[in-house]
This record gives C-alpha cells, structure tokens and sequence, in this order.
C-alpha cells in the first residue's frame, strides 16, 4: 500500500484567457500510492478537474501551458510527447468523466465503446474484444451484459451509463484510474452502488483510484486520504480521519461546517464561507483564502507552504494558525 | 423528443409527395397560363408568308381549338387534372411527343448530372470542411473559408460561361454542348448511361459520358461544396467540442481515429439535413446550367418550354424536378435514421 505509483511535483497548468493566463492549477505536490482512493476535494473552479486532466495531458493544447512533473513507470509525463502519452492513456491511466451520457459517443453501442478502449492497446480480434467488454460490463453490475452491450448510450439509465465508463476506465487494467465526478449525476442509491464498483476494483486490482468529488459524504464513504484544493493549490492533506475530524485549515473547516450533521438538531441556515472563490486571472501574492478567512492575519500575506504543522504525520496544510487559534476556529462536529 | 417508429415516419412523409405535387402543379398550370403570349400565337405565326391580321386570328383560333385552349380555364384545369390522375403527361404542343416520353429521356439525363455534381461538392466540401474544422486558426483555415465563400457566391451562369471558355474554347480539353459524342453509337435502354454501360456490355460509353459530364457538374457543384464546406466546418468544431471527443483521446485513440470514427459520424447530421435542402438549389442550378452546356436534361426541356409556353412540358418538367426533390428529401428523413440510433423507436 505504501509504494508510490505517480507523483506529482510543483505542476502548474495555465490557461490563455482574453485577459491574461489563469493560473488553475498554481504549483501542486501529490503522491498517489499504489491501491489507494485518493480523493480530490474542493469547490468548482478549485483547480480539481484541471489537475487531473493534465496528468495525462488531456487539456493539452495551443492556450495551456503545463508545467512541472507527473512521474509514472520513470517518465515525466508533462514533457513526453503526444505519441508516448496515447500508450499510457487509457492504458496505465484512465479517466472516468462525469456526465456519462456527454461522455459517451451516441452513435455507438455501449459494448463497442468499451471494445473500443481494448482494440486500441490490445491486438485483439474484434469479437474478442466484444466478449471482454460484456464482461466487464457484467463486472460492474450491469444487469444482462449480452444485451445491454448492445444498446445505445440513450437507451441506458443514468447508473448504467456510469458503469459503463467505469467499465471502460478498467478495460485495461490500468494502474491508476481518475474518476472525475463520478457520482454527481446519480441518486443516493446508484451513487453508493457505484462508490461500491470503485471500492471492489481498487479491492480486486490494485488500482489507484483519484476521485475527484465535491462532496464530502462521497469523501467520508470510500477516500483512503484527502487532499484540499482551493485556487489551484492543495491546502490541506491527510487521512480521511484527519481531515474529516481533525481539519487544519480554515477553508477545510469551511467546508465540514457547511455540510448537515446526520444526526443532531439542524441549524436553521447552514454555516456557509463568506465570499466567493478565486477563479480570476489576479491572484494575491499570500494566502488565497486570505481574502475570505475569518482568522486572516498579517503573516497571510505571505503565502504558506504545504508542510506538517500541528497533525499527524502525514497530515499537511498550508496555513500559519498556531495551534489554539486552530482548535478555536473548528466547527462543532470535527472537535472531537 | 419524440419518437416514432421509421416506418411510421416514412409512410408520413410520402403521403405529403402526392400533396406538394398537386400544389405545385397547379401553380404551375396557373402561372403558365398567365404569362402573356400563348402557344396559339406562335404556332401559328406561319413560317416566312406574310399574313394578314384576319388570317392570323383566325389561325390562332383554329390552334387554340386544336389545343383545347379555348376552354375556359377551370375546364382546361379539370382535365389536366383528370390527365394527371392517369399519369398522362399530355403531349407536347411541337411534333407532339408526349411529354412521358421527353420526361424519360430527360430526367435520367438531370439525374446524372445532379448526382454527380452532388458527390463532388460533397467530396470538396467535406474534406475542406474537416480541414479548415482542424486547423482552425491557421492559414488553412482562412483559406479554405475564403474559397469556400467565393466559390458559393459565384452564380452558376458565370461559373459554367466561365467553364465553357476556359476549358472548352481555350484549352479545348472537354467538349462543351450536349451529352454524348454525335458519333456515338448510343441505344439507350434506360438513358443512364453508366447502367446502360452496364446492362448492354458498352464499357467504352464510360469515358465519353463523363468527358461531357465533367464539366457542367463540376460548375454546378462548386457553389454548394462552398456552402458545404461552411456546415461541415461549424459542425466539426461544434462536435470536436463534445465530451465524448475528450472520451475518445483519453482511449488513447491517435488524433485520426478520433475525428474518423467519433468526430465525422457525429457531424453528419446537421450535415445531411443540409444537403437535402440544398438538393433543391442544385436542381434550380442544374436549369441554368443545363441551358448553358445545352445538356439535353430536365432543365433545358423546363426553359425550352417556358420560351415556347409548351405548356404539357413545362407541367411535366416542373413535376418531375419536384418528385426529384421531395423523394431526395424523404430519401434523406430515412438516412437520418440509419446515422442517429437516438432517432429510431428507443
């Protein structure tokens, strides 16, 4: 559990925007290890997505500039060629997007579009690439494969059409696989049956799962670890224990108070982070959150790095609160 | 949306054809019989003798008598209609050839043409269309889509007058009249003559054909591949936008395969809805441009017609270029089915 599959070092991505170059993803450091759930935490505009679409490049292009190190099996993927990364795409590294009735073509059959993803690493003939395909379409709960393979995108409900991409991001037995989203669009029910898909592949296969999730009870259900995004940087990392119940960063803590508790008395309005996100071209030289945190001082003009403050070992966060103002400012539910 | 079962959709479609083709062909009958002059005054100008007033009414009467055109107009309509219901054409009103006759000679004639010169501009459009999509931004693109804009605001007269010197007065490469060879030894059996090269064995028809062929489709294609080129390049950019094209490249699918099997099948729609409204255009074009290369179609039987108020012909050539148009596009509804499963009952 513990050997490093793909590390991540001072990645930036920049976007060419008509004003100037948004900065998305503003120098992030991250190690996913082999058969973990790492979940990616934040708000739209967090940089979340941008990050995990430049892992294997697939935001590349004229108006984005991307920056740093993505180490897999030895390689920097930021700088390898367009050639190289279509062997570890869909391979070694697969991408489960959100929306799967966007994400799949229309046109094609469920079955083919997963034979699909086999035929193009896979010197396979093309019933037996059908045939693996029913059967990973069968591994991830879809009731009658044979037939379902059949049916177009349309004809599938919401929880098949997610299963399918997920039956897709596994077709290769990739090392590493980036649910985008996964759940957004399900009901509860659907949601936890496909939580449940992601949990016995990593369980199955080893794989190493990045969930990319703005929702905390995703978080709670199946992360291994968290790590905090906002403004394009990781503001805090850790277990999911110690983030959920030891949050050390006000914006983490932000985000607990701004959930209902499941059990307990409700509050009338839920707790909500003043202001509104950085998604702009300018970006203060200090601390993003600065801006809209209720324990902002002087010292956050200077932008903290993500280092071990007062968690535990592995517990990061990139804020200069000495510890009483920390244990202060956290929300009822996690100061336990 | 709704769906419905593509027969359904079929059948619906062509029990319209029976009702745009009675519209049209009373439109036609009226406005035929509305243009000043009638076939009376010029049949019976008399070839070269000098007439009197009094001999030349009484000419006249006598051919409207002969024609039936001294009945009064709802009377002439009842019994082109009654005509019509028996699928008789009538006869023209010069050498009487009946008009089913000069229709089957005619209309496989248009049809080469048209077809042809729709797999052109659609072998141009597309390919400079996908181009320009992909190399959006660039020199390419600039160009393509300022050909692509010349090209379909050239009208067909200029493009096909411009076609005839060039290519047949100045370099005399391709000949410029007609259909095929005088010396050619031509039976039709069904006035395709690819077919026809087909069933009598004649493979030495081929060539001469599209020598002639080549020149008037190419004219007639090259303002609707502009406008194709147009579609086709928006459509791309729309569908190279997809979430699915990012679903694709994350397969680690090359650059090609990508636009081959999930770009182009996805931009075909709007494509194809466009071509069949173009259809029309091209047969409107294929009037003139029949009449500029003397191509012995639809089109130059349509205008010989008109300038001669043959009335039986002009009925029948509009009719014929209407069937042409209405089952292209009902020919269309269905390939729309055939490319969008979502379209089919679900």
């Amino acid at each position: 559990m513990t050997d490093p599959v793909l590390e991540v070092r001072g990645l930036r991505v920049e976007f060419d925007l008509p004003g100037g170059r948004l900065p998305a993803v503003a120098g992030v450091d991250l190690t996913l290890r082999r058969g973990e759930i790492l979940a990616l935490v934040g708000e739209s505009g967090s940089g979340k997505s941008a990050l995990s679409m430049s892992l294997v490049g697939l935001n590349r292009g004229p108006r984005t500039h991307i920056s740093g190190e993505v180490s897999f099996g030895g390689r920097n993927l930021v700088e390898a060629p367009e050639s190289e990364l279509r062997l570890v795409r869909g391979k070694d590294i697969t991408v489960v997007f959100q929306d799967a009735l966007a994400a799949l073509n229309p046109l094609h059959r469920a079955g083919a579009q997963v034979a699909e993803m086999i035929r193009t690493h896979r010197d396979v003939s093309r019933a037996a690439a059908w045939d693996r395909s029913v059967a990973l379409l069968g591994e991830v709960g879809i009731a009658s494969p044979r037939e379902n393979a059949k049916a177009y995108p349309h004809q599938l409900s919401g929880g098949m059409r997610q299963r399918v991409m997920i039956a897709m991001g596994l077709a290769n037995d990739p090392a590493v696989l980036i649910a985008d989203e996964p759940t957004t669009a399900l009901d509860v029910t659907i949601q936890a049956q496909v939580l449940g898909v992601l949990e016995r592949l990593r369980a199955d296969h080893g794989t190493s799962i990045i969930l990319i999730t703005h929702d905390l009870g995703v978080v709670a259900e199946v992360a291994d670890r968290v790590a905090v995004m906002y403004a394009g940087a990781i503001v805090e990392q850790g277990t999911r224990e110690e983030v959920l119940f030891a949050p050390q960063h006000p914006y983490t803590m932000g985000l607990l108070a701004s959930v209902p508790p499941v059990d307990g008395p409700i509050a009338a309005r839920l707790p909500a982070i003043p202001g509104s996100p950085l998604t702009g071209i300018d970006r203060p030289a200090g601390c993003a959150f600065a801006p809209r945190c209720a324990f902002a001082h002087d010292a956050c003009a200077e932008r903290p790095a993500l280092t071990r403050r007062f968690g535990g070992p592995g517990h990061l966060d990139a804020c200069v609160l000495d510890e009483p103002a920390r244990a202060a400012a956290r929300p009822e539910g996690s100061r336990s | 949306m709704r769906r419905s079962r593509p027969a359904v959709l079929v059948a619906r479609r062509l029990l319209a054809v029976p009702v745009v083709l009675l519209a049209l062909s009373t439109a036609v009958f009226l406005a035929m019989r509305l243009l000043p002059g009638s076939p009376a005054t010029a049949l019976s100008a008399g070839g070269g003798q000098t007439l009197t007033a009094a001999e030349l009414s009484a000419n006249q009467a006598r051919v409207s008598q002969a024609l039936g055109l001294d009945q009064p107009i709802l009377t002439q309509y009842l019994r082109f209609l009654g005509d019509l219901v028996r699928l008789d054409l009538g006869s023209s009103f010069y050498g009487s050839n009946s008009v089913l006759g000069l229709l089957a000679g005619a209309l496989p004639a248009t049809i080469e043409l048209t077809l042809l010169a729709m797999a052109i501009a659609v072998l141009l459009g597309v390919v400079s269309g996908v181009v320009a999509a992909l190399r959006k931004g660039t020199w390419i693109d600039a160009s393509a889509r300022t050909v692509a804009t010349v090209s379909f605001s050239l009208p067909w007269f200029a493009l096909g007058v411009l076609g005839v010197v060039v290519f047949g007065v100045w370099l005399r490469w391709l000949p410029v009249i007609g259909r095929l060879p005088n010396a050619l030894d031509y039976h039709p059996t069904t006035n395709f003559v690819l077919l026809d090269a087909i069933l009598q064995d004649r493979p030495e028809l081929v060539l001469p054909w599209l020598r002639y062929l080549i020149l008037p489709a190419t004219t007639l294609a090259l303002s609707m591949a502009g406008f194709i080129t147009r579609i086709v390049r928006a459509s791309v950019l729309e569908v190279l936008g997809d979430d699915f094209v990012r679903t694709a490249r994350m397969k680690g699918l090359a650059e090609g395969a990508v636009v081959r099997r999930h770009v182009l099948r996805n931009s075909w729609l709007p494509i194809v809805t466009v071509l069949g409204l173009q259809f029309g255009s091209l047969l409107g074009g294929s009037v003139i441009t029949e009449t500029v290369f003397s191509y012995p179609g639809v089109g130059s039987l349509l205008v010989k017609g008109v300038l001669q108020r043959d009335y039986p012909v002009v009925q029948g050539a509009a009719l014929a270029i209407a069937l042409l148009f209405t089952l292209v596009n009902v020919a269309v509804d269905l390939f729309y089915l055939v490319l969008d499963p979502r379209l089919r009952k679900g």
